[in-house]
């Protein structure tokens, strides 16, 4: 520890020892250590050996102790055995510190053995490098700016440069208003670096970059600082307030933006798939089917379709397990991986709604059918959600309209008023079916 | 096996596979399960049971399966019993229901074998639905618990369509399950049709539901934007 705090000082290590506790307890147990070796039998475990033997013979106590015959005893000792080395001296001794030009002495403790050594602080006084000029320099090349920099101000500005080390803030302070004007900071430090890069300029090292301070950012931000820092806590609040209801409505438009989009997708989708359906068909409903394709062969809104005419399928894939070898049949029902699993859990409580047996035994005819059921009431799930999200949608918009015309309201159309399409029978549902021509669009 | 005589020589394309040719074995696995009415004192058993797989057909399953290796959980003495020929079964005692996992292995070792999970069954399930696998058997027999399985053979090698078409049946008199899986069958079939049809019309309905519901979304927003544009005096 003290090395480390002497590393990081510079200071050199004292040739003699230092005695430290450290170094103290070092002596110490070095001694007890060989004590123990000579008394370890031959093949014994270090280990081992350390746990039936203490450094005093004696059972390890159960309890802590502080008394003086204890183990442990050693600040209770009358006597502290401090180190064996001479005490080394230290006396109050003047000296001088190479910084000052003014020779001032003043006193402080040191070693007797560093008396030879200067103030060892006096290297963290660094000296800055001002440049200077000559009149002849000033008048040629100096005077940019005469109505606001004279040659007085200049040199008033060197002068404390080279006396507060370009502290800035401190020169600003002590500039002598009453003779030089009012100046700002960024006045300052505007002046010192412009006499600055031409002077490097002059003098031809090239390969030193020149800093140019920029003035005009420097003031502008700090009105900016002083504008936040005025802000009274109302303001404040203010503003966080705001910045909250921007986040959330960002947020609103987002998902609205995604629901309309998986809206497209599902519709074109639904179309597409029945359409197939209704082709592909089954042998029996041929009244029934006749009559739904005229409803089919209407025409929808063409954007919808054109918006998104990729079909990834709001139906299950299932996997065909083409290739050879042995498979059960089973495996054809298995829900393939990509299924997530909110949707598999929708697609459950569909199967349970509907009682159908989870686990058909596998023909080839049941596994079919079963997988184009699953299919269909995935697809019938994203539909209600749909629903769900649009009507949801009409009833907010109902609602904004209701605030600001007040007294008028915006009529749902009525198969979208009805609820719960879930337990409706098949005549309702061709009941509503049976009445398309929906004129209240 | 090597006494039925088969002849080493199938041609040019010796082991290859039949191209085109799909082989469909039906078979049914499960358990039954007797209680004995009380727990045995010795080691706490309550149950006797069977786990097994047979053919669904009356026929010699032998002719094509190597073994059958049943793996039954860890706590028995030794969990994996083979059985090399039918019946395809093991009994034991026992209280606790777990799963039994079957490995059916076939003659051909090209074609791998394929393995089927079956729940021990010991308790009568507190709901039974009539769809349920589950059949609960006169009390003589106890619980019964089995499950119907296909086992597909798609372009068997031409040894295992050799063996998968030279099948004995196994018994001369009749060949019956405790399950009537044909009415299974026809009844989940109907029942799967009619859903489906159900479905179907819902889609319909939802369609032109979604459809409408979109359009007076626009019909709102419109209407909405009308009302909003009037400036405020």
């Amino acid at each position: 520890m003290t090395a480390d705090v002497r590393d990081i000082l510079e200071l050199e290590r004292p040739v003699t020892p230092e005695i430290t506790k450290e170094s103290f307890l070092n002596t110490k147990t070095r001694k007890f250590e060989r004590v123990k070796t000579t008394k370890r039998p031959e093949g014994m475990h270090r280990e081992v050996f350390a746990l039936l033997y203490n450094d005093n013979k004696d059972a390890p106590p159960i309890l802590p102790t502080d008394t003086a015959l204890g183990i442990g005893s050693g600040y209770k000792q009358a006597k502290a055995r401090l180190g064996m080395k001479k005490v080394r001296r230290w006396e109050w001794a003047p000296f001088s510190n190479p910084a000052r030009n003014d020779g001032a002495i003043f006193h402080h403790w040191k070693r007797v053995s560093d008396d030879s050594r200067e103030y060892p602080f006096a290297k963290f006084n660094k000296q800055l490098n001002i440049p200077a000029y000559t009149l002849n320099e000033y008048n040629t090349h100096l005077r940019t700016n005469p109505t606001k920099w004279s040659k007085a101000q200049t040199d008033h500005l060197f002068d404390l440069a080279k006396r507060f080390d370009l502290r800035f803030i401190i020169m600003a302070d002590r500039w002598d208003r009453a003779n030089y004007g009012i100046k700002t900071v960024e006045d300052l430090k505007e002046r010192y670096y412009e006499v600055l890069g031409i002077l490097t300029k002059l003098k031809g090292s090239g390969d030193k970059k020149i800093y140019v301070f920029d003035s005009d950012h420097e003031r502008r931000r700090k009105e900016q600082l002083k504008k936040l820092f005025d802000r009274t806590p109302k303001q404040v609040e203010e503003e966080f307030m705001l910045l909250n209801e921007f986040k959330k409505i960002e947020a609103r438009k987002k998902e609205r933006e995604r629901k309309t989009q998986d809206l497209q997708k599902l519709i074109s989708q639904a179309d597409q798939q029945g359409e197939h359906n209704f082709n592909a068909s089954t042998s029996r409903k041929q009244e029934k089917k006749l009559y739904k394709k005229k409803i089919q062969s209407q025409p929808r809104p063409s954007k919808v379709d054109s918006v998104v005419n990729a079909v990834e399928s709001a139906g299950i894939k299932f996997s065909d397990l083409r290739g050879s070898g042995v498979s059960l049949r089973s495996q054809k029902m298995k829900l393939p991986a990509n299924i997530g699993q909110k949707k598999a859990k929708a697609l459950e409580q569909t199967i349970q709604e509907f009682k159908v047996d989870p686990a058909p035994p596998p023909t080839e005819e049941i596994s079919n059918v079963f997988n184009e059921l699953r299919s269909d009431m995935v697809l019938l799930c994203e539909l209600r959600t749909a629903l769900a999200t649009c009507l949801f949608e009409l009833e907010s918009l109902k609602h904004q309209y209701e605030a600001i015309c007040i007294g008028k309201t915006l009529n749902i159309p009525a198969p979208l008023a009805m609820k719960e399409e879930g337990t409706k029978t098949l005549e309702s549902i061709i009941d509503v079916v049976g009445s398309p021509h929906m004129s209240g669009v | 096996m090597s006494s039925l005589n088969i002849p080493t020589d199938f041609g040019p394309d010796s082991g290859g596979r039949v191209k085109g040719l799909t082989i469909v074995k039906p078979i049914v696995y499960g358990n039954i399960a007797r209680s004995f009415g009380k727990k045995r004192e010795e080691d706490g058993h309550t149950h006797q049971w069977t786990v097994y797989v047979k053919p669904y057909y009356n026929e010699d399953m032998s002719a094509y399966v190597k073994k059958v290796h049943f793996k039954l959980h860890e706590s028995y003495a030794n969990p994996n019993r083979i059985v090399t020929k039918p019946p395809y079964e093991v009994t034991e005692t026992g209280w606790g229901e777990f799963e039994v996992v079957i490995k059916i292995y076939f003659h051909d070792p090209i074609e791998r074998p394929v393995t089927l999970y079956h729940i021990l069954k010991l308790f009568q399930s507190p709901v039974v639905e009539p769809e349920s696998s589950l059949s609960l058997a006169d009390s003589k027999k106890g619980l019964v618990s089995e499950a119907y399985e296909e086992i597909v053979f798609q372009e068997p090698t031409q040894l295992m369509q050799h063996y998968l078409t030279n099948v004995q049946p196994i018994t001369s008199g009749p060949w019956k399950h405790d399950t009537d899986f044909e009415k299974k069958k026809v009844r989940t079939l109907q029942n799967i049709v009619e859903v489906k049809g159900k479905i179907k019309s819902e889609i319909v309905v939802l369609k032109d539901k979604l459809k409408l519901a979109r359009e007076t979304i626009e019909k709102f927003k419109n209407e909405l934007a009308k009302v909003q544009k009037v400036p405020v005096p």
